[in-house]
């Protein structure tokens, strides 16, 4: 294998593989990318972790088609490091690979291409397209909510399924983490009537997010409901879905909560952010306390001493006072975007819901805390 | 096949089954015997590890003739002078010994009661053999030769003769334990292996049985509620063990052995230990007869308590308060450990230099000093103690600690039990200058202690914050513990674990501690579970609670490699000295050490 590349075009598609690729691996190829040069004048990217794949194509000048496998990180690096405009060519031969830019010249070893492991896509039936920008806003309003605890490893993803609402279908996306639950709802996409429920996992949630940034235009999914993989611009992710069955949330979404409060989210998440400088780092609560037409934030730590704000706030129920968790409470204000979140409150041991409004996409629910 | 109603001696092997499974068995049953008969000094002599020969000797009131005859049959004793069986007050009361011993080995019982004649008598295996006059002083001996000679299917399941001789020490070791006011003496092959004179007080007798230097480094426990006592030894913290086998309790004078001591220890010295070492530890509880029930296995090591809550509460209450009285001692042992690290120079010209350095010396465990003890030229001793007086300092002059200017008297030594701090080395150790030594404190794990304290006060007496679950967790469990749970539930509610019973096998959690963040619900139920099980008290769950708070103290605690001034210093040594348990650090390990003046002096060769 022969051929000669742009460094400023080999470095953002490495940046894209590498990531994919574990810094401590039991099995060494799996630290590998596999390059492979075709006659067409195009170089294929690919790096895996067995449950996660990527595959970028770019353009390069091949004198001699091939294929070979080489550290993914090292290349990086090497890449990173040379200078700007660099050409770069890589030539591998007999278990070696060689890297020349300018004057620098690498030989990296290589392992063999065969045992580089290539995740069987299968039959995926369902295939529908995706605005970059809806794909990016599905992501982003829930992923905080993803579970990092492993022994409920169905939590550890976010849940994708259709469903029928009042507006018409509908395709949902929801993550929790036992504490507080994300979910955004979209218009239903062509093709995605038969959409089996699936979780997609973190780590391809923070992979595809990525990949994002730089796309444009439409991502076509195809999924079945083992495997999932997303194609935008020229790259290619594959990934396994999360075998597991994600909790009823539907249940734990409370519908009849009488009591609303209506607050500028930006004032609120600056309040919160404010008195939690005293909340002791483990446990954060926050107790609000609710009058009328006024919140008060308080906060009271053993050591650190007490703080408390009042917010300006539409609330006409009857006075009540409930702690949250001051992380998950930021959390979730600074996903709103407009100037009035509303909170759905009924006491100070049941779920809260939280949304823009009525129509928003984006709904919250946040379990509160026993202060 | 009829029915028949089995001899007399047959009988008696049965019941030895039960009694006396191994010589260590047979000794517990007659040390019993000679504590009970009022004896002051109790000499045992052991071959063979007591298989062949075991012989026990007191001077107690001895029998007559004719209640020796009676004493050799079942169930006959001078114990129950009346039939009040749930009052008992000596070690034995079965009756069942003496017959089940001579069931299954040769036993020779010579007896003589003060101005009367001694009498013998000789049973083999279950028959009397011989009987006649003996002649002794007052008291009793009984010798028990060839045990199991006629069981050979007991006689193979004996381990060795050393772990059957280590068994009956600890016997003999436990009995004397719990009556520092009688002498024993144990002779093993004819060689002396035990030796405690009578009229000791109980902490000298229990550092004589298990390790010398418990003495200096252990807090007496005494405490009376509600007609019980508890009085004993227990180990300061940082004197503890890998292993758990030098813990004790004894139930009114009888050696026990009970898994709620096990778990009332692990209460009262949560956080002071690592979870792998364990304390030296002899409690004596003294029961109202009533309130305990001795008669539960013929081998008399179990008892039952009628309220074991209170016990347990007790034991934990007890040793805590002790802890927390001696706070900031922790374990005075350098001499031995640190003497020996002290490189020395070779002073004197004659002695032959290579051993008298420390690290040559071929028994490590040896104290560097005991090289100048065993010096035997007394002229070059003296040559080295006269030229060393020329340069030694005086002894009132002021040591120079960091070259700041003193805006302060400095505080005179004598108040501190921990000094005056003097300097900082390795930016990490702080040395002090105490009344009789040198004080050398680790700050980072002493800070480490003053903040958790600081913290647990502040976390003491409010209720533990809770994250409610959004999907409550169902936990599957066995039936009794989750009745256990649910009769804890109150309790565990305190502690930020909402949970409520879900059907026969499971419960519901509906909330957990939100100190402990996003955690795994089934481990943590099932470990609450097992510990209620083990212990009657969620202890893990507490101690996780603390665990978090120990690792809130470390970062917020003043780190090894920082710069420290000698108000600092000083302000951090007086902390220690009013703050509970700044002996050692939350992992267990001391805080500070002492190196007392002589041994400065020994270092010098001036002692």
């Amino acid at each position: 294998m022969k051929a000669t590349i742009e460094r400023a075009v080999l470095l953002k598609s490495l940046g894209h593989v590498q990531s994919v690729v574990e810094r401590r691996n039991t099995i060494p190829i799996l630290s590998n990318v596999l390059i492979e040069a075709d006659s067409t004048g195009q170089l294929k990217l690919m790096a895996t972790d067995l449950d996660l794949q990527v595959v970028e194509t770019i353009a390069a000048k091949v004198e001699t088609a091939g294929t070979t496998t080489v550290s993914a990180h090292t290349l990086f690096e090497i890449a990173r490091k040379l200078p700007e405009g660099a050409e770069v060519s890589l030539a591998a031969a007999e278990g070696k690979m060689q890297v020349k830019a300018g004057r620098s010249n690498f030989n990296l070893p290589t392992l063999p291409r065969d045992d580089f492991p290539v995740i069987a896509e299968g039959d995926l039936p369902t295939n529908f397209e995706l605005p970059v920008a809806e794909l990016i806003q599905i992501i982003d309003k829930t992923r905080f909510a993803i579970s990092t605890e492993e022994t409920r490893y169905y939590l550890n993803g976010i849940f994708l399924h259709v469903a029928e609402d009042a507006s018409g279908p509908v395709l949902k996306a929801a993550a929790t983490d036992g504490h507080r639950l994300a979910r955004y709802t979209v218009t239903r996409p062509d093709g995605a009537a038969s959409m089996p429920d699936v979780i997609v996992p973190r780590k391809c949630v923070t992979e595809i997010r990525k990949l994002l940034d730089e796309a444009e235009g439409n991502v076509e999914i195809s999924l079945s409901a083992s495997k999932v993989r997303f194609q935008l611009g020229n790259a290619i992710l594959t990934s396994k879905l999360i075998d597991g069955t994600f909790p009823d949330y539907s249940r734990v979404i409370p519908t009849a909560n009488d009591k609303l409060l209506k607050v500028d989210p930006k004032s609120l998440y600056q309040g919160v952010d404010r008195v939690s400088t005293i909340a002791s780092e483990k446990t954060r609560a926050v107790k609000v306390g609710l009058d009328k037409d006024r919140i008060t934030l308080s906060v009271t730590s053993p050591e650190n001493g007490t703080a408390a704000e009042e917010v300006a706030a539409a609330y006409d129920s009857d006075m009540m006072e409930i702690g949250f968790n001051a992380r998950y409470l930021s959390d979730i204000l600074g996903q709103v975007d407009g100037d009035s979140v509303e909170l759905h409150l009924a006491d100070a041991n049941a779920p809260t819901l939280i949304r823009e409004s009525e129509k928003s996409p984006a709904l919250y629910v946040l379990m509160p805390m026993r202060v | 096949m009829s029915i028949r109603r089995l001899p007399e001696t047959l009988v008696n092997r049965i019941a030895a089954g039960e009694v006396v499974e191994r010589p260590a068995a047979a000794l517990k049953e007659l040390v019993e015997n000679a504590i009970d008969a009022g004896a002051s000094r109790i000499s045992v002599r052991i071959a063979e590890g007591g298989i062949s020969r075991l012989e026990v000797e007191d001077d107690g009131c001895g029998m007559t003739a004719a209640d020796m005859a009676l004493a050799l049959e079942r169930h006959a004793t001078s114990k129950l002078p009346d039939d009040a069986i749930e009052d008992v007050t000596t070690l034995g009361f079965r009756g069942e010994a003496l017959p089940s011993i001579a069931s299954v080995a040769r036993l020779t019982l010579d007896s003589r009661v003060a101005g009367g004649d001694g009498w013998r008598r000789v049973v083999d295996n279950g028959a009397v053999v011989a009987e006649g006059p003996a002649a002794l002083s007052h008291g009793t001996r009984v010798l028990v030769e060839d045990l199991f000679a006629r069981v050979p299917a007991r006689r193979k399941f004996l381990r060795s003769a050393r772990s059957e001789y280590a068994a009956c020490l600890d016997v003999v070791k436990r009995l004397a334990m719990a009556r520092p006011d009688v002498g024993f003496v144990v002779e093993h092959d004819g060689r002396r292996v035990l030796d405690v004179q009578g009229g000791q007080d109980q902490l000298s007798r229990v550092a004589a049985l298990t390790q010398r230097d418990l003495a200096a480094n252990s807090i007496g426990v005494d405490l009376d509620r509600g007609g019980v006592h508890i009085g004993g030894v227990i180990s300061l913290p940082t004197y503890n063990r890998g292993i758990a086998d030098h813990q004790y309790l004894f139930v009114n004078g009888r050696p026990v052995k009970d898994r709620l001591l096990v778990g009332a220890l692990r209460g009262a010295y949560a956080d002071l230990l690592a979870r792998d070492r364990h304390p030296v530890v002899a409690l004596f509880l003294d029961v109202p007869g009533g309130e305990v029930d001795v008669n539960v296995h013929p081998a008399k090591t179990e008892v039952r308590f009628r309220d074991p809550q209170l016990i347990r509460g007790m034991i934990v209450g007890g040793l805590r308060r002790a802890l927390d009285e001696h706070g900031f001692r922790s374990v005075q042992r350098p001499a031995e450990a640190a003497l020996a690290a002290w490189q020395q120079e070779p002073v004197a010209p004659a002695a032959p230099a290579p051993t008298l350095f420390a690290a040559h010396y071929p028994h490590p465990h040896a104290p560097a000093t005991h090289l100048f003890g065993a010096d035997t030229d007394p002229a070059t001793h003296a040559l080295v103690r006269d030229r060393t007086v020329d340069f030694a300092p005086p002894r009132d002059a002021l040591p120079i600690g960091r070259a700041e200017a003193a805006t302060a008297p400095v505080p005179h030594a004598d108040a501190h039990p921990l000094g005056i701090a003097r300097g900082q080395i390795a930016k990490t150790y702080i040395v002090a200058e105490a009344e009789d030594g040198l004080v050398i404190v680790d700050q980072h794990a002493a800070h480490e202690r003053l903040v958790l304290e600081q913290l647990r006060r502040g976390m003491s007496g409010q209720a533990v914050p809770s994250q409610g679950l959004l999907l409550p967790e169902v936990v599957e469990l066995d039936e009794p513990a989750c009745d256990r749970l649910e009769a804890a539930a109150a309790q565990l509610m305190a502690l930020g674990v909402e949970l409520e019973r879900f059907g026969p096998a499971a419960v519901m959690v509906r909330a957990t501690p939100a100190m402990l963040g996003a955690i795994d619900c089934h481990k943590l139920v099932t470990d609450i579970a097992d510990d209620l099980a083990g212990y009657d008290a969620a202890l893990g769950l507490n101690e996780r609670l603390e665990l978090v708070a120990a690792t809130m103290a470390c970062h917020g605690s003043v780190r090894a490699g920082r710069t420290l001034s000698v108000a600092e210093m000083n302000a951090l040594l007086r902390t220690m000295e009013i703050t509970p348990h700044s002996g050692q650090c939350n992992h267990g390990r001391p805080t500070w050490v002492k190196l007392a003046m002589d041994d400065v002096e020994k270092l010098f060769g001036r002692k």
